[in-house]
């Protein structure tokens, strides 16, 4: 759609006047206009004509009517595919619609008119045209004052905000299910919130946490009355036993068994206890029997060693005095003997001590002697060695002189090869001048006068000849020159290399080098004789010599002959050796009789202590013997006394009962008839106990009860499983389109964003746009990786995103072949020039493929704009 | 010869609880297996028959409720005309010892406890051997004393419990009692309890099942057998079911009418208050069908004593109409065919399927009730 021309008669300021704009065109049409011109009721109209019913009353229509009242006509020329429409609306008063044709035909009327804008404005008054109505104010630029007027702006920008709000949505709900979706998701909720948690658990107080609870109630019972089904039937099963067990006890002719056993087990246990109390007695007999006897024994025998010890005792005091006496005169004897070898070992060691004194002197003598000798060998080897050094130092010293080597020579001579060389080179190239004068005149070369004879010229040289004039002789070529040069610097270098061997000529250096050879095998043959005569050096023979003429001068007094002095020490020393081994033996023996004396000495005290003990012990010896005899006749009738007893006890305990074996089975016996008795009590108790407990757990039902709450439980376990999957539908079927929605905005949004980008770009480069899927306004703008929310925006940047996201939503509409015009009624007031221009790019480049009509009071700002001109002709109604 | 006739019943189970059920249907079955002691009682008298078998399982558990035993005993005592022999079953063996001491203290005049294999004489000439259950599970065929002698001339009437097949596993597993024990021991007719339906095993070897069904794995109507021995032996089925069990299986196709179907294989109104109906739908269902279907299967509920369905076998055969239902684009419809990949998609589990299509099924409702 397209709008060509608009036409308003009787609305508003125009009062009884039409107010007609024509020849908009396809792309931008600026109406700019000063203020209170009636551009906005341009606008109010437009909207109106869309968006009023004819019929309509409501305020917004009034509002339309000028102060003197009347009714408000509107009349729109729009272009679309099929042709040219002109639509007309009249309100209040005669209120119509009409739609006509390009020729004038009346196509429409009325509600069918009506009928016929809402199909061209697609879904009516929520449809999509909505978008493109921009006017100041629309978004965030808002009056903020209390007056009425400024409230009702407010109200109306927000109602068209609310109208855009619509119109996008209803393009959301055609994407994403909209409306229809939030009251599925809202069912779903109120069905979820109705069982569960927002973590999908059991709600509390919910179906499903009620069969939860009921499941849960019901397992305990079921196991509260498995346990006690269990335990009835344990009893049931255990009444049995014990009935069984009773009826095995009470059976009477076991009754009678037991009894029988134990009447026969204590009569034979009685009888065994007489027959062992007879046979202690008689042990007791015999027991006391054997400790007389035993007794009287023990007596004779210590009667008996009393006796025979008196008896040992005094042979032993008798021997031991002899022992003493004897070790007494052999212990003086030895003391004797060893007195006299020691005087003979101390003579003889004094006589040792004398002649070793002398020999000493002699051998000192003789040992000065040799010393002597060898210090006047080493003096004379000592003078010979030090000349030897002297001329080795003075040959060094002549040697260190001399600086030429074979080396160095070898490098002079080389100098010299190349020097001879080059010469001769030199002087076969050089011309060959001979001279003789004749006369006075002399030739001179370079101021020196020529000599007679020949001369080799191997440059040129000019020659002066008195009387004649000049000659100039060159060799040619100019290598005469080079070759000079080249001797020039081998004679330099021979030079160098004689200077370096100390030496004026090779001759010279050749000489001195066979002199340093000379000096150099001269010093070897010294170094060698040096070796020789002084191996370790001279300071160590100079010490040597030092010490032999110590050793020569400690001489003093008279000696004797060494040989003679030695014999006779070595016949002394042997007479020594002899006195001290007879010395040794001699005292040995002595101390060893002094020890054997002292040792009789001692046991022989022992002896006499030993004999008057025992005489003390036996006292008179004849008594002893009677006592002896007595005891002796005791024993005899003590023996056949016991030899009865023994005869007696062993005959009774050949027949003795095992009191041990007729004890246990009398105990058996009893034991049985006791354990009856008290286990037929216990059988009786237990089966009055479980009689109690059958009865009781009988009169509950238990097993009724126990098949009823298990079917309960699955009835409980099954409805909670339906509850649990119905949650988990509801949860699944609640994701599954919240993810679909999420998935449709982002659709939706994506060709919006795709389309506002490089509008974005004119006046923002590289910003990014966030739209609000809730609102589905334009949220925050993300601008060098800030994000920026529209509220903290500037009112500049505002309005322009509001008109930049209008324009986007446009193009998408062209795209989709819902060509609608843009209106911006004093848009851009708060954008500042730069902004504006960027604005009018944008502005331009929708342009191409969309009509935009620009409302304006800024003349001057919007004359830039560019874009085709409209003009408000003002006629009379 | 001898004529004699009697009422062949078992499984009375009374004191059953049925726990797994609501309440108010719960007691009512409870009341109604009671009232099967008074409609046997009947049923003997009506075939002319004195004495009632019954072949164990006469009471639910090993110690009944005193109100159970209390009731059934006299129950049986205000039919004095009648005779009323019990053989222990496996649920009140011998080992609920408790029981039969109660019985015997308390039981009527009229009432045969069986405690134990002795064979006895119901009727001149008339001889029962029976094997009542010592265990719950005795591990042995106790109907080997059903051999033991009796006078010439006697009629022989064994009376066991037990399975000749094993219920209780696979079809065709040997059980314990021979199926030729009749033969094997001459008897004249073999009364057996055990299985809750009616089931002839030979000529003269019936299960007679119980007198009152208590689930949905018979078919047979509950009832007795009215024998008569003599010249020709004689089984009668007589009923004496109060309510009617029964498992109702639909299965459908895309294309049929599935609320006809489940209209045709429902009982009338007027049955459907004793009736339990377990309703098994299986198949494949548009959306729009199933969701019609289950709220027909809602609303029919309460008609009935007991009433329970089970879609869990009926596949969404989803179409793009269903769809277009919910939604012909956008979240919704994206969700939908999400929803419905999943749940078509054999790589998760069928759990994880199932929730899926759970969640598409609800869409669908909800996404009606919101179009509405």
């Amino acid at each position: 759609m397209k709008i060509r021309s608009i036409e308003l008669t009787n609305v508003r300021r125009f009062s009884g006047r039409t107010a007609r704009i024509t020849g908009i065109g396809d792309g931008i049409t600026v109406l700019s206009e000063p203020n209170e011109f009636g551009k906005s009721t341009f606008f109010d109209a437009l909207h109106a004509l869309f968006f009023e019913r004819h019929r309509g009353t409501k305020q917004s229509v009034k509002a339309l009517q000028p102060h003197a009242g009347g009714a408000p006509e509107i009349a729109l020329e729009i272009d679309l595919p099929q042709g040219r429409f002109r639509i007309e609306k009249r309100w209040l008063s005669r209120a119509t619609a009409r739609v006509l044709d390009g020729t004038g035909r009346l196509i429409a009327q009325d509600d069918e008119a009506e009928a016929w804008i809402d199909r061209l404005l697609g879904n009516g008054l929520s449809g999509p045209s909505g978008l493109l109505w921009v006017r100041q104010g629309l978004l965030g630029i808002e009056p903020e004052g209390g007056s009425t007027n400024e409230k009702n702006e407010r109200e109306r920008g927000l109602n068209t905000r609310r109208d855009l709000l619509s119109s996008v949505a209803g393009e959301i709900d055609l994407m994403t299910g909209g409306r229809r979706l939030d009251a599925v998701l809202a069912r779903i909720g109120q069905e979820l919130v109705r069982l569960a948690t927002s973590t999908l658990k059991p709600k509390t107080g919910g179906e499903w946490a009620k069969a939860a609870d009921e499941m849960a109630t019901l397992r305990m019972q079921e196991a509260e009355l498995a346990d006690k089904a269990a335990r009835l039937s344990g009893d049931l099963a255990r009444r049995a036993d014990v009935m069984r067990q009773l009826s095995e006890l009470d059976d009477p002719e076991a009754e009678r068994q037991r009894s029988d056993r134990l009447v026969e087990a204590e009569q034979t246990q009685k009888a065994a206890v007489a027959y062992a109390e007879k046979l202690a007695e008689a042990r007791q007999s015999l027991k006391l029997a054997q400790l007389t006897e035993a007794g009287t024994q023990t007596e004779i025998q210590r009667l008996e060693q009393l006796s025979e010890r008196l008896v040992i005792a005094e042979a032993d005091l008798h021997g031991a005095t002899g022992k003493a006496n004897e070790a007494e005169s052999r212990a003086e004897e030895l003391a004797k003997l060893d007195r006299s070898s020691a005087s003979t070992l101390t003579s003889l060691q004094e006589q040792e001590k004398e002649l070793r004194g002398r020999f000493d002197v002699a051998q000192r003598a003789r040992l000065a002697e040799a010393a002597r000798d060898r210090a006047q060998a080493l003096q004379k080897a000592l003078h010979r060695a030090e000349d030897l050094r002297r001329s080795r130092e003075n040959d060094l010293a002549l040697q260190r002189v001399i600086v030429v080597t074979p080396a160095r020579l070898a490098q002079a001579e080389a100098a010299r090869e190349v020097l001879d060389r080059i010469s001769a080179q030199l002087e076969a190239q050089s011309v060959s001048v001979s001279v003789r004068y004749d006369g006075a005149a002399r030739i001179s070369v370079d101021g020196t006068e020529l000599p007679d004879g020949g001369h080799l010229i191997d440059a040129a040289r000019d020659f002066l000849l008195p009387g004649i004039g000049s000659m100039r002789v060159d060799p040619g070529s100019g290598t005469g020159e080079d070759l000079a040069r080249r001797r020039t610097e081998a004679e330099a270098a021979l030079k160098s290399k004689l200077l370096v061997c100390d030496a004026s000529s090779l001759a010279g250096a050749r000489q001195k080098l066979a002199e340093t050879q000379r000096l150099g095998a001269t010093i070897a043959s010294t170094d060698a004789l040096l070796a020789e005569i002084a191996p370790q050096g001279l300071d160590v023979l100079r010490q040597e010599l030092a010490r032999a003429q110590i050793d020569a001068g400690a001489v003093s007094g008279e000696a004797g002959d060494p040989v003679a002095l030695e014999a006779a020490l070595v016949d002394v020393q042997a007479a020594i050796a002899q006195a001290q081994a007879r010395a040794t033996e001699v005292h040995s023996r002595a101390v060893i009789a002094r020890e054997t004396r002292a040792a009789a000495n001692s046991a022989r005290q022992a002896a006499e202590r030993a004999a008057e003990t025992a005489r003390l012990d036996a006292g008179a010896a004849s008594d002893l013997a009677v006592r002896l005899q007595s005891l002796r006749a005791d024993l005899v009738t003590q023996g056949a006394r016991l030899s009865e007893a023994w005869t007696f006890c062993d005959g009774l305990e050949k027949e003795a009962p095992d009191l041990e074996m007729i004890s246990a089975q009398l105990s058996r016996a009893q034991s049985v008839v006791t354990q009856t008795r008290t286990r037929r009590d216990s059988l009786r108790n237990e089966f009055a106990t479980l009689n109690g407990s059958i009865g009781a757990l009988a009169e509950q039902g238990i097993e009724e009860l126990l098949d009823e709450t298990r079917g309960r439980l699955a009835a409980a376990t099954a409805r909670e499983a339906r509850y649990a999957a119905e949650v988990q539908a509801l949860a699944r079927l609640r994701g599954t389109l919240e993810d679909a929605r999420k998935q449709a905005r982002d659709a939706y949004f994506a060709p919006v964003l795709r389309e506002l980008e490089p509008l974005l770009a004119e006046i923002h480069p590289g910003a990014e746009m966030q739209i609000d899927d809730q609102t589905l306004l334009p949220v925050a703008l993300t601008r060098n990786g800030q994000q920026e929310t529209l509220d903290i925006l500037s009112g500049g940047t505002r309005e322009q995103i509001a008109i930049l996201t209008r324009l986007a939503f446009a193009r998408l509409f062209a795209k989709a072949g819902q060509t609608v015009p843009v209106i911006l009624d004093d848009a851009l007031v708060h954008s500042d020039d730069d902004r504006i221009e960027a604005m009018f790019n944008a502005l331009h480049r929708v342009a191409k493929d969309q009509q935009i009509i620009v409302l304006t009071c800024r003349q001057r700002a919007f004359s830039a704009l560019g874009g085709d001109r409209a003009v408000a002709v003002l006629t009379d109604a | 010869m001898v004529n004699f006739r009697f009422l062949h019943s078992s499984d009375l189970h009374l004191g059953k609880a049925f726990g797994a059920y609501p309440e108010a249907i719960r007691n009512r079955l409870r009341e109604a297996r009671h009232g099967s002691i008074a409609r046997l009682a009947h049923a003997a008298r009506q075939g002319g028959a004195t004495t009632v078998l019954l072949a164990g399982d006469t009471f639910d558990a090993e110690t009944p409720s005193p109100e159970t035993l209390r009731h059934a005993l006299r129950a049986m005592a205000a039919e004095r005309d009648l005779t009323w022999i019990m053989l222990p079953g496996n649920h009140d063996s011998l080992a609920a010892s408790e029981l039969w001491r109660r019985i015997a203290t308390d039981g009527p005049d009229n009432l045969r406890a069986v405690t134990d294999a002795a064979p006895f004489e119901i009727a001149p000439r008339v001889t029962v051997l029976p094997a009542p259950c010592t265990q719950r599970r005795p591990g042995r065929d106790l109907t080997e004393s059903m051999g033991a002698a009796t006078p010439a001339g006697h009629l022989r009437i064994g009376l066991g419990h037990g399975a000749i097949t094993d219920f209780s596993g696979e079809e065709g597993v040997a059980g314990i009692i021979p199926p030729d024990r009749a033969t094997l021991s001459g008897l004249d007719y073999l009364a057996l309890g055990d299985w809750h339906g009616r089931m002839r095993i030979g000529a003269a070897t019936w299960y007679a099942g119980t007198p009152e069904a208590d689930g949905f794995k018979h078919d047979t109507n509950a009832g007795a057998l009215l024998v008569s021995l003599g010249g020709s032996l004689e089984v009668d089925v007589v009923e004496t079911g109060h309510f009617s069990w029964r498992s109702l299986a639909v299965d459908l196709l895309p294309g049929d009418d599935a609320l006809s179907r489940l209209a045709g294989v429902l009982p009338t109104v007027d049955k459907r208050r004793d009736m339990l109906v377990r309703l098994i739908v299986s198949g494949r269902l548009p959306l729009a069908e199933r969701t019609a279907l289950e709220q027909e299967a809602l609303a029919i509920a309460p008609d009935f004593g007991w009433f329970e369905h089970d879609f869990g076998g009926l596949a969404a055969d989803t179409r793009p109409d269903d769809l277009d239902r919910i939604d012909r684009a956008g979240a919704l419809r994206q969700a939908a065919e999400r929803l419905l990949a999943e749940a078509q998609d054999e790589a998760r589990s069928l759990a994880d399927r199932e929730i899926s299509a759970s969640a598409l099924a609800r869409l669908y409702a909800i996404a009606l009730e919101v179009q509405k």
